[in-house]
């Protein structure tokens, strides 16, 4: 794929990642690590289910939105009941669960090797697996999809139940909102455009395997929330945006591959580390006095 | 079947013992301080590539390195203390989680970048010699390395479990932990007790990372691994009670051992999966009991 179409792609699904972590950490509160399992499953279901079993885009990714919603029974079976330090917990071990499994359990995902060779839908009658605009296309279509979704979310009264939550939940309980749904529901929406936002990273990428998901890759992602302000929904857009060009003169720089991923790890840790130095008192709601 | 228990057993006993010398810390940090260190695996890590350094790199003697990594993890310590916990302490409690995981991911980084992400091994031609215990069908083995890792677990984190259980400075820390305010008006310094725990806390991990890394092999990615495991013995063990965790690392070490050592009439487990019953074990306890294993309450005024 050409140079603007792949970095177009690329930001689109790390926009989708995004929002899905401001939607339950930026609004909720709830700092979910096993986002990226959601990723993974996505890219796993989409990609299992077209070269092994031949079936079509639509279906593919409908069962990817599923399937990634199951980790977020899960993730959301823990978060109805912990607090911050636990519920951090309980997720890094679920995505390490994740992780363990997509590598082990080799009869399904093919361990380290992965699963090469994903087909690209064919839509009008044009091939995207040739035609990079199209394909472009294609992932705009869902990213606006995914992208509306989460805005009428954070718009809705549902949105401001998952805010006050994140404030103050024995509140929040006593006029009338039932905190450990409204945290589940939070968590699967978000799990669920993550799988998405998989998907469509398998279809793109053509060949996956467990590597892309690593713990570590949160931290673009996170970094756009916090650069963004949490739970500001078109500040986390701009961040993100910002984030995925950010280090893209590095590329045309003489360094090895193997280094430049850990430098714009690094370089995303350290926005993240210094925006929280700098903003550490406003960043997270502080409970209103009355 | 019967043969290889006692190989089983010492296996256990040693893979406790790591978990031990790998959790003690944070068992100090989260346990009793309620400091969340995210980073703390990756400490553990950062430890073992500074004696890499000193020893497999400069050729300094094994002693020499131990100490100057010590010395280093000082100062890493004092560091982390100032620079990603004391700023965001008394604010929104989300904030140390998010600083800590980016500290985490930053030392991963410049872990990967300074030494390569290749595995790297540490190794002294006594480290590797092997011992026979027990003789004829009974037989164990066990190496120079994992004598140490076993004395070193048990010397150590007895040491801190009686450091924090029965002494007045302990009991200032526990004081602190349990009653900030209340504690600091009766005269306990928290710059002090915050620097000293946490001080140690590293100085043990970073120890910990060292006889890690002679005994497996060292990874920039091995971090997160760890700091899962010392939630997973923290959790089972109980918050705050170091005796717990001990207790906890040798249970975890033998159930992983058991698990993918013994045949179940036929079927056994992958060896792959050892490190995920941990995971199964934390996601268990989370949901059924939240308040961990053998949790006591704290005392509330």
């Amino acid at each position: 794929m050409g140079y603007i179409t792949t970095l177009a792609t690329l930001c689109m699904i790390q926009l989708i990642l995004a929002q899905s972590l401001n939607l339950c950490f930026g609004l909720g509160g709830m700092l979910n690590l096993a986002l990226l399992s959601s990723y993974a499953i996505g890219a796993y279901t989409v990609a299992l289910l077209s070269t092994e079993h031949q079936i079509q885009w639509v279906p593919c990714i409908l069962l990817s939105l599923i399937t990634s919603g199951i980790v977020a029974l899960l993730v959301g079976g823990i978060a109805a009941r912990l607090r911050r330090d636990s519920f951090l917990i309980g997720t890094l071990a679920a995505s390490s669960l994740v992780t363990a499994l997509l590598i082990n359990w080799k009869s399904l995902t093919r361990g380290v090797l992965g699963v090469p060779g994903i087909p690209r839908p064919t839509i009008f009658g044009r091939d995207l697996a040739t035609d990079d605009l199209g394909f472009t296309l294609f992932c705009a279509f869902w990213t606006i999809i995914a992208l509306a979704i989460l805005l009428i979310v954070f718009r809705s009264s549902f949105g401001r139940q998952i805010r006050a939550l994140a404030e103050n939940p024995q509140l929040t309980e006593s006029i009338g909102v039932n905190c450990s749904q409204a945290r589940f529901l939070a968590l699967f929406i978000s799990s669920s455009m993550a799988g998405l936002a998989g998907a469509l990273f398998a279809y793109f990428m053509r060949y996956i395997d467990p590597s892309s998901f690593g713990l570590n890759e949160i931290v673009t992602v996170l970094a756009g929330v916090i650069l963004g302000r949490p739970g500001s929904y078109f500040g986390v857009i701009a961040a993100t945006t910002f984030l995925v060009l950010l280090p893209e003169p590095l590329r045309f720089l003489d360094i090895p591959s193997s280094v430049l991923g850990p430098i714009r790890q690094l370089l995303y840790a350290l926005i993240i580390y210094l925006v929280l130095l700098w903003k550490r008192e406003r960043l997270f709601p502080i409970e209103r006095q009355v | 079947m019967l043969e290889i228990l006692p190989q089983l057993t010492l296996n256990s006993l040693i893979i406790g013992s790591m978990y031990a010398l790998a959790s003690a810390g944070l068992a100090l940090n989260y346990g009793i301080l309620r400091i969340l260190n995210f980073a703390h695996g990756h400490l553990l890590m950062l430890g073992g590539y500074l004696f890499y350094t000193f020893f497999a790199v400069l050729n300094w003697s094994p002693l020499a390195a131990l100490f100057a990594t010590l010395g280093c993890s000082v100062v890493v310590a004092l560091l982390t203390l100032g620079l990603f916990v004391r700023p965001f302490l008394r604010l929104h409690p989300l904030l140390p989680l998010v600083s800590t995981l980016a500290l985490s991911i930053i030392l991963e980084s410049l872990v990967s970048i300074a030494w390569g992400v290749n595995v790297r091994a540490l190794s002294l031609d006594s480290s590797m010699r092997s011992y026979e215990l027990g003789t004829g069908n009974f037989a164990a083995y066990i190496t120079t390395v994992q004598i140490v890792i076993i004395g070193s677990a048990l010397i150590l984190i007895s040491a801190v479990a009686f450091f924090v259980h029965s002494t007045a400075f302990g009991r200032r820390v526990r004081a602190l932990s349990n009653h900030g305010r209340a504690a600091q008006a009766t005269g306990v310094n928290e710059t002090v007790v915050l620097r000293t725990v946490f001080i140690l806390a590293t100085l043990i991990t970073a120890f910990a990372g060292v006889l890690i890394g002679f005994e497996t092999n060292l990874q920039p990615t091995m971090g997160s691994a760890y700091t899962v495991k010392a939630f997973a013995v923290l959790i089972l063990g109980g918050m705050g009670n170091i005796w717990g965790a001990i207790a906890a690392s040798y249970l975890l070490g033998f159930l992983e051992n058991f698990s993918v050592g013994l045949d179940f009439g036929g079927y056994s487990l992958p060896a792959g999966y050892k490190d995920a019953f941990a995971l199964i074990f934390i996601l268990l306890i989370l949901l059924f009991r939240p308040e961990g294993l053998l949790r006591k309450k704290n005392r509330e005024v």
